[in-house]
């Protein structure tokens, strides 16, 4: 691939692979105001079935299509009836939380049905190329913008002649009116969820076929790049999606041409951003329009937290204060090590998304920033490494605040999403920019933790240094919510015009949080840098972001011990129950939905 | 017990409802004979807007009945209370915006399959409001207010109800097209749809309704004729101006 011609035809067959994702977020975003975040792990599931389809049963490349259509479509269908119905009536971070749940508990499946190695998929399709101008085409080329092409069509003749078309649109309008007009909405929720669900499916064949290989990694990247095309077009306009994704194509393509392989994704999400900050309706969205959210928080399930009398605190942090002087194996003092790490990082993530309710799902970028700080000031400084990992703090809280803060007049899922691509986009800096970070070869050797001179080697020695270090964070942290400030944060999140009425400034409070959520963050993180001695840009990856929030959830939101119990539990359980690791994130993700359905306070209740 | 009279087509008998702890109706029993218009008055946060929500099934009572030609409607979900027969025309009217007039119009007959007799229907409908049939292909959020009004009642009428429920079908409209709203319900009425409205505005609700009741803070305080009513010296004070200032 050579030509400017080359480059475009590429943006374009990649863009209308986006656009069979990103039009059925949208639909689905239209009628219920739900961020799928499972919709790639639908694409997922789609090659896979193709795999089987294609290398095992031999099947023609027609009827390929068809039964990835008809399979995706019926899986989507069971995340509707049964992940998502039952929380018609619960608030609206459920079916969002829900659906990151099922797509955890989805890939994992494959992953364990298929191994986590590639797979190669055959196109079935000759491989010639035909010239055009200064480009060339193939037949591959041909037939995914034939599916994008026809399937946009049939999509568009559907709503606007069919009798069901129309009851989706109505729905999307005005849900409660097309009710009071007879549209049976769960049957419109099931007819968007089967549509999007195919068209990804099918999404999923085709990109297989087009790089010729699939693996269970495609699944993050195809929700994270059909929500970049969905924003970009406005979220819930269909017409958007296509020329969203379109575009998203290109600008990936391009970027490609200009910088190298490595920079796509980058490209992606700043556009993502650029986007979100200064149209955060998407670039056709008419000035009138207001936001598709809701104007204040009910993103916390409301609930009366669980009371500790004080003492039992104290004989809690007693008991794991003076473990360590206990007959316990060092296997349990490791596990309950990183346990504490998570407990910081789960502070951090308890105070931005449940004190003032900026749900964050890109949380991991700020251990990762703390982290790279505290071993580079370390290795390349000689700075000591107790001050360092106080760098690394400092670095994160600037830093993570910095990138967050133009995105502070978000509200509500697009605070998830632009969280999200910032956390990429640090991910993907650290990769690319290799002159400081070492880029893909990471940063190994960072010396060991040490206080003071001493080096802290013994498990003991990590483990009673980490704890401390939580401890203190927490009781920080435990002061800071009983303040004028705590409350100042939780008036925000209950009800953010309210309190700008009332004369708090919006952007300072969300400052304030982020500073003191980052320095937690990057603390955890710069102490996981001398522990393992070795990162790199994968090191603190996306899943870790929803781990956190996982654990959040699950102490309940904006609960400073719950975020510690959290950790220990999520952490803790799968070594009681020796939980294979290949078994423990579909654990996670099965936990989660759980929580969402039966427990959404967590378990000693939300603040 | 306040039995319903066995002539009513729609009855609220006792019915109690709650938004979590605060209790909103209480008691309440309303009934509209077949065929009359009647009116439901009342102040804000009078419980007005919930007992349309009761009657469409949006919201479900705690206690209580509330039957429609004798069968009761609390299992039923609102498309189910919406094919039996009634259709609402809501408060702000709430148009699918950005779908033409036309296409508004015809969702009204979403329960219905006969294609001939809904074509037929939305000729009727107008010659009924003819101003909208200049207005056909364009966006319903583009229409004036009282425009809107106009389509909300074509809309509702497209399902052939047997009844229609209004929630203030004269808010925010020129005095006007209030006139007109007040004449198209008497006209719809006369053809056999029995309507029950709320209204806050009660002189103009009196003029047209044959029965209304009167809300406050979840209970019934007063009910009868319109006629009577118009002429009751607590309605005169509290609605329509009377000597002392409230």
């Amino acid at each position: 691939m050579s030509s400017w011609l080359d480059y475009t035809i590429n943006g374009l067959i990649v863009g209308n692979v986006y656009a069979l994702v990103a039009v059925g977020l949208a639909l689905i975003f239209g009628v219920s105001r739900l961020i799928n975040f499972a919709q790639g792990s639908i694409y997922l599931v789609g090659a896979y079935i193709g795999w089987v389809a294609v290398v095992q049963l031999h099947t023609p490349l027609p009827l390929t299509i068809i039964v990835v259509a008809v399979a995706a479509a019926l899986v989507g269908l069971i995340i509707e009836r049964f992940g998502l119905r039952p929380l018609q009536n619960s608030v609206r971070i459920a079916p969002l939380l829900a659906t990151i749940g099922i797509s955890f508990v989805l890939d994992q499946l494959v992953m364990l049905t298929f191994s986590p190695n590639p797979r190669a998929l055959p196109s079935q399709l000759p491989d010639v190329r035909f010239q055009i101008g200064g480009g060339t085409i193939g037949p591959l080329d041909l037939l995914i913008a034939g599916v994008g092409i026809t399937s946009a069509l049939l999509l568009f003749v559907f709503l606007r002649y069919s009798k069901l078309g129309w009851a989706i649109r109505a729905t999307a309008q005005d849900r409660d009116a097309a009710m009071q007009m007879g549209v049976d909405v769960n049957r419109v929720n099931q007819a968007v969820f089967g549509i999007a669900a195919a068209l990804g499916g099918v999404s999923g064949l085709l990109v297989g076929m087009y790089y010729n290989q699939i693996d269970t990694a495609m699944s993050l990247q195809a929700t994270l790049k059909g929500v970049v095309a969905e924003v970009v077009g406005g979220a819930g306009n269909v017409p958007g999606a296509v020329i969203g994704s379109l575009l998203l194509g290109l600008v990936e393509s391009y970027g490609v041409a200009v910088f190298g392989t490595s920079y796509r994704n980058l490209f992606a999400f700043l556009l993502l951003v650029v986007v979100l900050v200064l149209r955060p309706n998407g670039l056709f969205a008419s000035a009138r329009q207001a936001p598709p959210e809701p104007l204040t928080g009910t993103f916390i399930a409301p609930s009366r937290p669980v009371r500790i009398p004080r003492w039992a605190l104290l004989v809690a942090t007693g008991i794991f204060a003076i473990l360590p002087l206990l007959p316990v194996s060092f296997y349990v003092l490791q596990t309950l090590i990183n346990a504490w790490l998570l407990g910081m990082l789960a502070l951090s993530l308890t105070l931005v998304a449940g004190t003032i309710g900026q749900v964050s799902l890109g949380h991991a970028a700020l251990l990762a920033i703390g982290a790279y700080t505290s071993a580079l000031l370390s290795l390349t400084f000689a700075v000591p490494v107790g001050l360092a990992i106080i760098g690394g703090g400092l670095m994160s809280a600037a830093l993570g605040t910095a990138l967050i803060s133009p995105s502070f007049r978000l509200r509500g899922h697009y605070v998830s999403i632009a969280t999200l691509a910032i956390g990429e986009i640090v991910s993907l800096v650290i990769l690319n920019w290799e002159s400081v970070t070492r880029g893909p070869i990471g940063i190994s050797g960072i010396p060991p933790l040490s206080l003071a001179g001493y080096e802290l080697v013994s498990p003991i020695s990590i483990y009673c240094f980490s704890f401390i270090v939580m401890v203190v964070l927490a009781l920080l942290q435990g002061r800071l919510l009983g303040s004028h400030l705590g409350r100042s944060f939780r008036a925000i999140r209950d009800d953010d015009i309210a309190a700008r009425a009332y004369g708090l400034s919006l952007n300072r409070y969300k400052s304030l949080a982020f500073i003191f959520g980052g320095f937690a963050a990057g603390v955890s993180g710069g102490i996981a840098a001398h522990l393992y001695s070795y990162i790199n840009h994968e090191t603190f990856n996306t899943q870790q972001s929803i781990l956190a929030l996982t654990v959040v959830i699950l102490g309940g939101l904006g609960n400073v011990v719950g975020a510690i119990v959290g950790a220990v539990a999520l952490v803790g359980l799968p070594e009681v129950f020796r939980i294979a690791a290949e078994y423990r994130i579909l654990i996670y993700g099965i936990v989660l939905l759980l929580l969402v359905r039966f427990r959404p306070q967590g378990l000693l209740g939300t603040m | 017990m306040t039995n319903s009279p066995p002539d009513a087509l729609l009855a609220l008998t006792n019915v109690n409802t709650f938004y979590g702890q605060a209790q909103v109706h209480f008691d309440l029993s309303i009934s509209v004979p077949r065929g009359h218009i009647v009116c439901l008055l009342g102040g804000n946060a009078s419980g007005k807007s919930t007992t349309m929500k009761i009657i469409l099934g949006l919201v479900k009572p705690r206690s209580g009945d509330v039957t429609f030609d004798g069968a009761s409607l609390l299992g039923l979900t609102t498309p189910q209370i919406v094919r039996r027969g009634i259709a609402s025309v809501p408060e702000a009217r709430r148009l699918f915006a950005d779908m033409t007039v036309r296409e508004n119009i015809l969702m009204g007959a979403f329960v219905r399959d006969d294609r001939e007799a809904i074509a037929q229907d939305l000729d009727k409908m107008l010659t009924l409001f003819p101003k909208l049939g200049q207005r056909l292909s364009q966006r319903a959020g583009s229409l004036s207010g009282g425009e809107q009004q106009m389509v909300a009642m074509a809309r509702a009428l497209m399902s052939r109800p047997r009844m229609i429920v209004m929630d203030e079908p004269t808010m925010g409209l020129s005095p006007l097209y209030v006139d007109r709203v007040l004449e198209l319900i008497r006209t719809i009425n006369r053809e056999g749809v029995s309507v029950f409205m709320v209204e806050q505005n009660a002189s103009l609700a009196l003029e047209i309704a044959h029965e209304a009741y009167v809300l406050q803070t979840g209970k019934i305080v007063l009910s009868g004729s319109a006629r009577a009513l118009k002429d009751d010296p607590r309605i005169r004070d509290a609605y329509l101006g009377g000597s002392e200032a409230a």
